[in-house]
């Protein structure tokens, strides 16, 4: 493993500090209604989750943000910083992915010096732009020469393992019930990024109903200890 | 383009304060009836029909309208959209609505039915400008199928870009394609067998509105489940996850006659099928 890849690997730390603690994506609303209550049926959850929704949209962004700073098309990124934002409909989602995006961006740009993470930044500062974690992701994993399958599976390592770690404080697993699930997504994210190097970009977005409807439904959940 | 099955644009402007056509053209396996001015409104109603009766392998249709500044417009369908049998190419269909300012459009559609081995892809781009107000809806439904599968059609795609001044502002994709996802497991269709979705945008959107529409939706009988969220623009999309048509066309309405009430005082009116 090169240095590199080691500094981007302190992104997918799930105590990196932008606040995925809590975030659900609508796993609560599951666990609340008993849908989602042990090992088994949260990993049928992130199953559908990585499969179904975030390999359409964060991973295929990563995917074409990287190829797009290989061009230095800047316009391409923007562009993929509006339509990941508005496509996700479920408005807590939306909100909360948008708070992390700003909050990676504060850290990497405190870390780093990468001339369009600032042009990003400023950005995002005039409204122009969102702001979304994938997004400042992949301008560091290029940033730092991280090639991009890698990034690619970075980027959704870091994603389940956070999704875990709030499984395991929500449903609640154990501790070691929660690592053993991260190790056996390993084959399901490296089949993910496969498919992501597969797909054409006119697959962007899609999400599944069921999904969707359960971070709609969060709005109104009763008991809540995540805001999406 | 002449490779279109059908085509249809439709041109509405506001003249002294009422809407109306100010052209209408259509071609092929595509006709709209005659307009119907319900109640004395001062818009009308256009019915879309298809007179080869559904969809067929290959077949490519595209829908264009425009409102003219204040132009209004209720558009829906004579009947449910049927798919059928899709061998060799998915039927395509395309619709390009383009709203300027202050318009206000209700697309109100029938359902779309898919049937075994059926493949679809509708698009829809919506161009709105300041203060234009969209209601849009869809269903999709499969179809009947001689084994009595749940779901025996090959694909259905739905892809919704609206744009507000130019900005895309929701972007909606939902491809449902039963042979490479477990459709009644936990994330797909939690159950049930037909969506529904209602995207309204507009700029009187409130949380006092959202909060009545859920109320109401929840006061609805029979199976189903939805969801309700705000867009990043004044607007908000409903989804609904049910097992007959019906009960996903009478939430639409109900939330239809909550929202003409809360913006317009008035009441929608019934859109009397031939």
């Amino acid at each position: 493993m090169t240095n590199n890849a080691l500094s981007l690997l302190q992104l997918c730390d799930s105590s990196f500090p932008i606040g995925s603690f809590s975030q659900s994506f609508g796993l609560e609303t599951y666990i609340q209604n008993d849908k989602v209550t042990d090992a088994n049926t949260f990993s049928e959850w992130l199953n559908v989750y990585l499969h179904e929704q975030l390999a359409y949209a964060d991973g295929l962004a990563v995917r074409l943000v990287y190829d797009a700073l290989d061009v230095d098309d800047l316009n391409k990124i923007w562009e993929l910083d509006r339509i990941l934002t508005v496509q996700n409909l479920a408005r807590e989602s939306r909100d909360g992915t948008q708070r992390m995006g700003d909050r990676m961006l504060d850290i990497a740009e405190s870390i780093y010096k990468i001339p369009v993470l600032s042009i990003y930044a400023q950005k995002i500062r005039d409204k122009q732009a969102f702001g979304h974690p994938a997004i400042v992701f992949t301008m560091i994993g290029h940033h730092l020469q991280v090639e991009k399958t890698t990034t690619i599976l970075y980027y959704l390592y870091s994603t389940v393992v956070s999704l875990v770690q709030n499984a395991v404080r929500a449903i609640p697993l154990g501790q070691t019930a929660g690592q053993k699930i991260i190790y056996t997504f390993q084959q399901q994210l490296q089949q993910t990024t496969d498919k992501i190097m597969e797909l054409d970009q006119e697959e962007f977005g899609v999400v599944s109903p069921g999904l969707e409807l359960s971070q709609m439904q969060h709005e109104r959940v009763g008991i809540r200890i995540f805001s999406s | 383009m002449s490779e279109w099955t059908g085509v249809l644009d439709l041109v509405m402007e506001n003249r002294l304060g009422r809407s109306v056509a100010k052209s209408v053209y259509f071609q092929g396996a595509f006709k709209v009836m005659r307009p119907v001015y319900f109640n004395k409104n001062s818009y009308p109603c256009y019915y879309l029909l298809n007179p080869g009766g559904g969809y067929l392998d290959g077949d490519r249709y595209q829908m264009k309208v425009t409102l003219g500044e204040r132009a209004m417009l209720t558009l829906t369908t004579q009947s449910s959209t049927k798919v059928y049998r899709t061998p060799t190419k998915p039927v395509y269909q395309e619709t390009i609505f383009h709203m300027k300012k202050d318009s206000y459009l209700e697309y109100l559609p029938d359902a779309l039915i898919a049937y075994k081995d059926a493949s679809c892809y509708q698009k829809n781009s919506i161009y709105m400008e300041k203060g234009a107000t969209l209601l849009y809806s869809d269903i999709l439904t499969p179809g009947w199928s001689p084994e009595g599968e749940k779901f025996s059609y090959d694909m259905l795609r739905l892809k919704t870009e609206i744009y507000m001044e130019n900005q895309l502002v929701a972007f909606d994709h939902i491809k449902l394609h039963p042979a490479s996802q477990h459709m009644n497991e936990l994330g797909f269709m939690e159950g049930y067998t037909h969506l529904g979705s209602l995207i309204v945008v507009g700029e009187k959107t409130s949380d006092a509105l959202l909060d009545r529409l859920y109320e109401t939706i929840q006061q609805e009988a029979g199976e189903f489940t939805f969801g309700l969220s705000k867009l990043a623009v004044p607007g908000f999309t409903i989804r609904i996850l049910a097992n007959y048509t019906q009960v996903i066309e009478r939430i639409i309405s109900v939330c239809h006659h909550v929202i003409s009430d809360e913006w317009y005082q008035t009441k929608p009116s019934f859109l009397r099928k031939y």
